[in-house]
């Protein structure tokens, strides 16, 4: 057992953190903003950290990776979520979209699709949930008929992140045989978004315009060779998929950022000895520690060649409800100004903290609900019956 | 980084658990515990032997939560063994070491009195010539061979078949005997030099480290009876562990005890390899405190009535937690403390 990076990794640690303080610039507040800026910068920045070859550092060697570490790739997932992810969409092909097409892709798709997506090129976006069919994802009903040397595409999902971003591709979930069970029938088409048919709508949320859309399919064409995995299993890539997710998102870290920024505020402000407010702090702070943890035990599965199913979710149960925990009670902290948002000049931290609170709210929701990763805890990880 | 258990830990845990299993109610685990090597001495800070240190000593505790199996390996090896390792004369050393190591004596310490708020105060008792006054709280004090008695002019030992220590037992918590102890001008040797304070919080830190494992082998042992009853039990025609209330309480008791036992071997990991030992100790004992409580809470609301009465064993792993929660500082103690290790208030 060993609780510490090694030598290494710290260095690297440190050079990634100069290097982004260099490249990130002091506008960027995380992609769900309504400006122009947001997406080339992403994308320049993608391009910068594949030349540095950090981008895909973590993939095999053959697929445009170096190899690295998954510890390595801890590092920087910590360091990018803690600024707000500056990777934009990418973030999503390096750990689990790629991993999906080296697990379950043909040797063809893995060198069309993969280059790309280490070189920093391309944005993709997943279709999974509709309307209705969200935590029970399984129930979807987008229809892919097969014609044989393609599929045609009809139906509709929604909260599609990055869809408007403008997504080049997208891992789409669809029903391939109406007759069988929900989990069997469904397959992963790779779209490219470009093609005729498709229709991206944008959908306003608290957070701001560009964090959710919905995609309407329309008779799209999908030629066959973008069948990934076998027709009418595409489950399990889902739940593979889903389980890189869980642990692809280092959610505590940002959290501990925030958990800094409210320890100087309440310094700055008179308020370092108030003992509830210490008291307050302090408990974030354990639970930031108790979830930074989590995720490393499932990492450390990871490493050790498991899939941490159940140890993702419990991961992900203590991450998001932390971060529900560090808004509420970081507004509280502030007080009456922490109404004020970014760009009004009285907002207390620059209205960071607003802004965290708000893009929390579906933190429960998003990847799979909290219910549904209690669900899992219970039934895989503790055996306890389904209901009926 | 690597949470993952080395092949000497992961026999060390099955054997611990081995053990656990085939105890029975009245047997006295300390000759069996002693012989498999368990009471050896503790040495902090990387000098100890693979199988010796406080991460070991952990999971031997958590294996020893789960009977609960009541025993003075914590008090001898932490309480008494380590400060004697610390600050004890050559003398002190051969003299008590060996005996802890084999188990043919059996140590602890004194800290607590009447007015104390938890065991990091300072102690009031004065430490100049004879000793006299009433120590609260002392774990195994009857069973005891020497007490560590902390003063406020340093660390003392005391034998306790000489004249003049009273022992009277309280009626404890969670099976571990607990007793006040009164000295009357009770003679007692200095253990080391200065007032202890930095071997205490030494101390402390090990302390809370080794009863935190014990809880969450506790804890882990009530999720397993809670998961059992919620399989068995039926009501409305089906295991109410189908239902998504009760399923969703064991879920979240696996999800907290978990975050309990990585943040204990997190803890523990730190008191050997870093010096920023007390804040991961204190993170754990604070985040502990309470998780443990909504734990607890779960896996009485999930077996119903029957999980009150003392028929059923539930009540011996609550009562480890209750005991654990309030011994080595409280949520609100420790939080103060992590509070000024994360910089708040700071120049004070």
């Amino acid at each position: 057992m060993d609780f510490a990076f090694t030598d290494e990794e710290e260095t690297f640690r440190t050079e990634l953190r100069a290097f982004l303080d260099a490249e990130v610039p002091d506008w960027w507040s995380g992609m769900f903003v309504d400006d122009e800026r947001a997406m080339p910068f992403t994308r320049e920045l993608c391009r910068k950290l594949a030349e540095r070859g950090w981008l895909t550092m973590a993939w095999p060697t053959e697929h445009g990776g170096s190899g690295a570490s998954v510890w390595k790739q801890a590092i920087v997932r910590e360091e990018m979520w803690a600024r707000e992810e500056p990777r934009g969409p990418q973030y999503m092909n390096l750990n689990y979209i790629g991993p999906v097409i080296m697990r379950f892709g043909s040797p063809d798709q893995q060198s069309r699709f993969l280059p790309p997506m280490a070189r920093g090129e391309v944005i993709w976006c997943q279709g999974f949930s509709e309307p209705d069919a969200g935590s029970d994802l399984a129930s979807l009903s987008t229809r892919a008929e097969d014609c044989g040397d393609h599929f045609v595409v009809n139906g509709q999902k929604i909260w599609t992140s990055y869809a408007d971003a403008p997504a080049d591709w997208c891992l789409l979930l669809v029903r391939t045989d109406p007759t069988t069970p929900k989990h069997r029938g469904i397959s992963v088409l790779l779209v490219d978004m470009t093609t005729p048919g498709i229709t991206v709508r944008p959908i306003d949320t608290m957070a701001g315009p560009h964090e959710f859309n919905e995609v309407f399919l329309d008779d799209v064409v999908v030629p066959r060779d973008c069948l990934l995995g076998e027709l009418d299993h595409g489950w399990d890539l889902v739940v593979a998929g889903l389980t890189f997710e869980r642990v692809g998102i280092a959610r505590y870290a940002r959290a501990g950022r925030v958990i800094e920024l409210l320890v100087d505020y309440a310094n700055a402000n008179g308020l370092g000895h108030d003992p509830i407010v210490r008291d307050r702090l302090a408990d974030l702070h354990a639970r930031y520690e108790a979830a930074k943890v989590l995720n490393y035990r499932a990492i450390s599965m990871q490493a050790a060649g498991e899939i941490p199913t159940v140890e993702a979710s419990i991961a992900r149960m203590h991450n998001t409800q932390l971060e529900q925990a560090v808004g509420h009670a970081g507004l509280e902290l502030l007080g009456p100004a922490g109404q004020l948002r970014a760009g009004d000049r009285w907002a207390p931290l620059q209205g960071e903290v607003h802004r965290y609170w708000t893009r929390n709210i579906p933190s429960t929701l998003a990847g799979g609900s909290l219910e549904v990763q209690k669900n899992i805890v219970a039934q895989r990880g503790l055996g306890l019956p389904r209901e009926p | 980084m690597n949470l993952e258990f080395t092949d000497e830990q992961r026999l060390l845990a099955e054997t611990a658990r081995a053990f656990v299993d085939r105890q029975r109610d009245g047997d006295d685990p300390w000759p069996a515990i002693a012989q498999a090597g368990w009471a050896a001495p503790l040495v902090p800070e990387g000098e100890s032997a693979a199988d010796a240190g406080i991460v070991e000593l952990a999971l031997v505790c958590e294996a020893l939560g789960r009977g609960p199996v009541p025993s003075p390996l914590i008090a001898t090896r932490v309480l008494a063994s380590l400060p004697i390792y610390l600050d004890g004369t050559s003398e002190q050393q051969d003299r008590w070491l060996p005996a802890f190591a084999d188990g043919s004596a059996i140590g602890t310490m004194a800290l607590l009195e009447s007015v104390s708020r938890d065991e990091w105060d300072t102690p009031g008792m004065s430490g100049v010539g004879r000793l006299s006054g009433t120590k609260i709280v002392v774990p195994w004090a009857s069973r005891a061979d020497v007490i560590v008695v902390a003063t406020a002019d340093g660390l003392r030992l005391v034998e306790t078949a000489s004249a003049n220590v009273q022992i009277d037992g309280h009626d404890g918590l969670d099976g571990e005997p607990l007793a006040a102890v009164t000295f009357d001008s009770t003679d007692a040797e200095p253990l080391g030099t200065g007032d202890g304070g930095v071997t205490i919080a030494v101390v402390l830190d090990h302390a809370a480290v080794a009863r935190l494992a014990y809880a969450v082998g506790a804890a882990e042992r009530a999720l397993e009876l809670t998961v059992q009853h919620a399989t068995d039990r039926h009501q409305f025609g089906r295991p109410i562990g189908s239902f998504q209330a009760v399923a969703h309480r064991c879920a979240e008791m696996r999800a907290e005890i978990d975050a309990c036992r990585y943040l204990t071997y997190r803890a523990a990991w730190s008191l050997e390899h870093t010096t920023a030992r007390s804040e991961a100790v204190t993170t754990a004992k604070s985040y502990a405190n309470e998780a443990l409580r909504r734990v607890f809470m779960h896996a009485h609301q999930v077996h119903g009535a029957m999980g009150f009465t003392t028929e059923h064993p539930l009540h011996r792993f609550t009562r480890v937690a209750k005991a654990f929660e309030l011994s080595y500082g409280s949520t609100t103690r420790h939080r103060d403390r992590l509070a000024t290790a994360m910089g708040l208030g700071p120049n004070v």
